[in-house]
Order: C-alpha cells, then structure tokens, then sequence
C-alpha cells in the first residue's frame, strides 16, 4: 500500500513552542486522526504540510512528492478544510465554486453541486447568513470537489452537532474506499475520531507522545480503577498516568493484558482514545 | 490565477459600481461645464489606487489568503493573481476614461483635442502604474491598514513634490535646465520607468510573500 503522506523528522522552532521531531505516515486509504491538547503542534503540523509555514527541518511527501519542490503538484492532489471558513462573507456557494474552479486544475462542478444539494446549501443565501455548520459543510463541498487524494481537516468538525459530524464522518468513509485516498483529521473530539480513525498520532508538547493503529492502541492501552494502595503496588513502568482522588485512583496502563497478569485482582477497562490523551498529559505532568 | 481574478470581480462588485456611478456622475459635470474633462483622468488614479487597496483589505478581513496559499496558485499564484488584477483595473479604467473623453471631444464639448485628452488619460494610467508599483509590495507585506498611511505618505511626497517644483518654476527659481531630448522623450521614459518599477515591484512582493507566513 503506497503512502500518501509521509512526515519525518519535522522541526520548527517558534522560540516558545517548538514542534520537535515529528514522524508519521498515512497509508493510502486509511484516516489519520491527529490529536492533542491546545498547542501541542496539531495546526503548526499541518500548516507545515501546506507550507503555509516554514519548516526548520524534516522532510514531507504526499504521494511521493516533495511538499516544497513540487508545491503546486502536491496542493492539487490535497483537498483543505481550515479550522474557521475563510471564504469572503459576501459569496455565494455558488461564486466559491466558480472561484476555486479556476485555482483546482481538477475541479468538478458537478460534484460541488451534489454536495451543495446534499448540505442543503443551494439557497441564494451569502456565506454571512450562513451557520458554523453550513459554513463547514461548504468547506468540506469544496475541498471534495478539488477532486484531491489527500483530504485535510483541521478541526474542521469542533463547534459542530452530532448530527452534522456523523454526517461528515460518513463522507470521510466513503472518501478512502479509494485505496488512493487519505485523509488527516485533527481533532479535539475523539470519539469522532475511534468511530473514523484507522491510525492515531498524538502530539503532546510538540512531539509525537503515541503513534498506531487507532484499534492496535484501543486493544493495549486499559484503564485501572482501584485503591491508592492498589495502586502503589503496580510497576510504574506499566502505568502511563495517574489520577489520585479521595476515594480511589485511576491510571492509564501502557499493556493491559501484562497488567492483569501481574495483578489479577485488579479490573482493567479498555481505555479510549481521550483517556489516552488526558492520562499521557498527566503523566507527563507528574 | 483565473479563480483569484474572478474571486477579486466578485468581490468589489458593489465598490466597482460605486466608482463606477462616480464616473457617471463626473462625466455629467464635465458636460454641464462644471468640471474640465481632464477630471475624468484624475479618476483613473482613483480606481487604480483604491480597488487594490480594498482588495487587499477584503482579502484580509476574510483571512482568505490562508485558504488560498493552502491551493495550487501557492503563495507565488496569491501575488501574480493581485498584480494581474491591478493592472486590469487600471487598464479597463484608462480605456473607459479615454474613450468617455474622446467620445465628449468628438461631441464637440470640448476645445481640447482627441489626442490631447488620450495622452491625459495615458498619462494618469501609467502614472498608477507606478504609484501601485511602490503601494503593492506594502500592501501585501503589511495588510491594507497599516499600508494605507504608507500610501498616505506616497502620495505627500509625489504631489507635494510636483506642487513645489510647480511653484519654484512659475517663480522663476533658477532650477536645472532639463535636455531637449528628455522632454521630447518623457512620455517613453515614463512608460519604461512604469513598466520596469511595476517588474521590480512584483519581484519584491514575490520575495516578502515567499518568506510570510501564514
């Protein structure tokens, strides 16, 4: 299965914050969900990957492709969704269309106007009059009628119902039964991100703090409820972070097989992908 | 690029008829007698230095340019498309003055002859060419509000300038003696100097764009 972005190795330095070292790949036809806590580099990665920023270092291809060499290339295989609407408030759907018909070399209108018909955008309503959600749902017509291979989202589903992120979620599926087809979606909602996600990489302070397969992680990673004594007897290198509270504890265990053999008597839940992110950033604290 | 032109018509569609209804309006003036004809010329600098500039600002307040990097016209696509834009608007504006100027000449309302009033219109054209040349690259460094003072000081300095060498040739301040042949050839030299400031200009705004980030 070839890869349709590889990152490696990526740098950049704001003097404050520093996205350090950064891997990882996404094979074709899988979705990349990318999380972490406010400024843990989600964005600074992406922008990376679109370089609307510059890099300090590492590498990135799409499909193959050098992001900088072969700029325009890259950017006509990659659809974008930006986490707030940038279209000028006085535009119709319509006029976006005829807009970016002009910048995708692949542009299908007819597509645009399926999905216009499908997200109930085909009023004579301007992007001004427009919900978050519709304002969304116009970004997401637009970046699948670029005809991409790669589809990125940045936050593109916080703010949104349930509704409509199932919605969106469902055409994320249906986009990578392409096996030439990917997508990376940063989010802070992860349980959108364990019903669509194949493959997790979280970043923590500016680094990858996990990175696999989204049902690999669920099946190793568990979640110990128990007795601070309990607790104090469990091998730290087996716990990824704790909670101590007045009546009892939690901790993230990195195996949990491994730790209900050490401990048969303590109840090991399946973890998921959000205590993943709050235990690792408590442990990172502690 | 077509997609950033057409992006930037649609747009300024309220302002450009607004200019537009300016130029109606003048035009009446200059009919009725209470304008000279050359005004309509003055109208050209209008356009060409106001529509880029609400371009920009436009551009800005939607954060649009974040989007369009992100597509393949790129950042070197965002800067060719706005200087492409600014010369169509000085271009069509140019055509419209001198043919709304040669039209009232051959009408016979004006003493002035057709090719007078042609060279006004050219000359004011070429003349934003390169005030725009010198606007642009601050525009698209600094974002149209803080390039507006930007343009304020340009235009002190330009018309202040012209103002006061006016005022020391009517006074006859002993001024240096300009060569025949530069006078003779100032209409070429300043459609050169247009063109080539406007070259430099796009090469520099390409620069400050490669290293912004978004």
């Amino acid at each position: 299965m070839k890869n349709a972005l590889e990152v490696s190795h990526l740098t950049k330095d704001y003097g404050s914050f520093k996205l350090d070292d950064v891997s990882f790949t996404i094979p074709g036809g899988t979705i990349m969900g990318l999380i972490g806590e406010n400024g843990a580099g989600k964005s600074t990665t992406i922008k990376c990957i679109l370089n609307l920023i510059r890099r300090d270092g590492g590498a990135i291809t799409v499909f193959g492709r050098d992001n900088l060499r072969e700029e325009r290339a890259v950017k006509e295989e990659i659809g974008v969704v930006l986490d707030e609407v940038l279209f000028h408030d006085m535009l119709r759907p319509r006029q976006v269309g005829k807009i970016l018909s002009g910048l995708y070399p692949s542009w299908d209108g007819a597509l645009f106007e399926h999905y216009l018909k499908q997200f109930g955008l085909t009023g004579k309503q301007v992007v001004r009059e427009f919900s978050r959600g519709m304002k969304m749902k116009l970004s997401i017509a637009a970046a699948f009628a670029a005809r991409p291979r790669l589809l990125i989202l940045d936050e593109a589903t916080s703010g949104l119902d349930p509704v409509v992120r199932d919605e969106i979620l469902d055409e994320l599926l249906a986009f990578i039964r392409d096996e030439d087809h990917a997508v990376l979606i940063s989010s802070h909602i992860t349980s959108d991100l364990e019903k669509a996600a194949d493959y997790i990489t979280y970043l923590h302070k500016g680094k990858v703090a996990v990175w696999g397969a989204k049902d690999e992680l669920l099946d190793t990673y568990g979640k110990v409820v128990c007795g601070r004594g309990d607790l104090e007897k469990v091998d730290r290198k087996l716990l990824v972070g704790s909670r101590v509270g007045q009546f009892g504890c939690e901790a993230l265990v990195k195996d949990r097989r491994a730790l209900a053999k050490a401990h048969p008597h303590l109840a090991v839940e399946p973890a998921t992908l959000e205590d993943i992110m709050v235990f690792t950033g408590k442990g990172d604290a502690q | 690029m077509r997609g950033l032109i057409y992006k930037d018509l649609a747009v300024l569609k309220k302002q450009m008829s607004t200019l537009l209804m300016f130029l109606v309006v003048y035009g009446g003036f200059c009919v009725a007698g209470v304008f000279d004809f050359s005004i309509l010329g003055a109208l050209v600098a209008v356009f060409g230095l106001t529509v880029p500039m609400s371009s920009v600002a436009m551009d800005d307040s939607a954060h649009w340019d974040r989007y369009a990097v992100a597509t393949p016209a790129g950042r070197r696509g965002v800067v060719a498309g706005k200087y492409l834009f600014t010369l169509l608007v000085i271009g069509v504006s140019t055509l419209a003055a001198a043919l709304g100027m040669a039209a009232l000449s051959l009408a016979g309302l004006t003493e002035e002859g057709v090719a007078d009033l042609m060279a006004i219109a050219v000359s004011c054209g070429v003349t934003v060419v390169l005030l725009d040349a010198i606007l642009l690259p601050f525009l698209l460094k600094y974002g149209a509000e803080k390039a507006r003072l930007i343009s304020m000081i340009t235009f002190v300095v330009i018309f202040g300038g012209a103002i006061l060498l006016g005022g020391g040739l009517s006074s006859g301040a002993p001024l240096p003696t300009v060569p025949e042949w530069v006078l003779t050839a100032l209409p070429v030299l300043l459609v050169i100097l247009a063109a080539g400031g406007y070259g430099v200009s796009y090469a520099v705004a390409q620069g400050i764009y490669a290293r912004k980030e978004f």
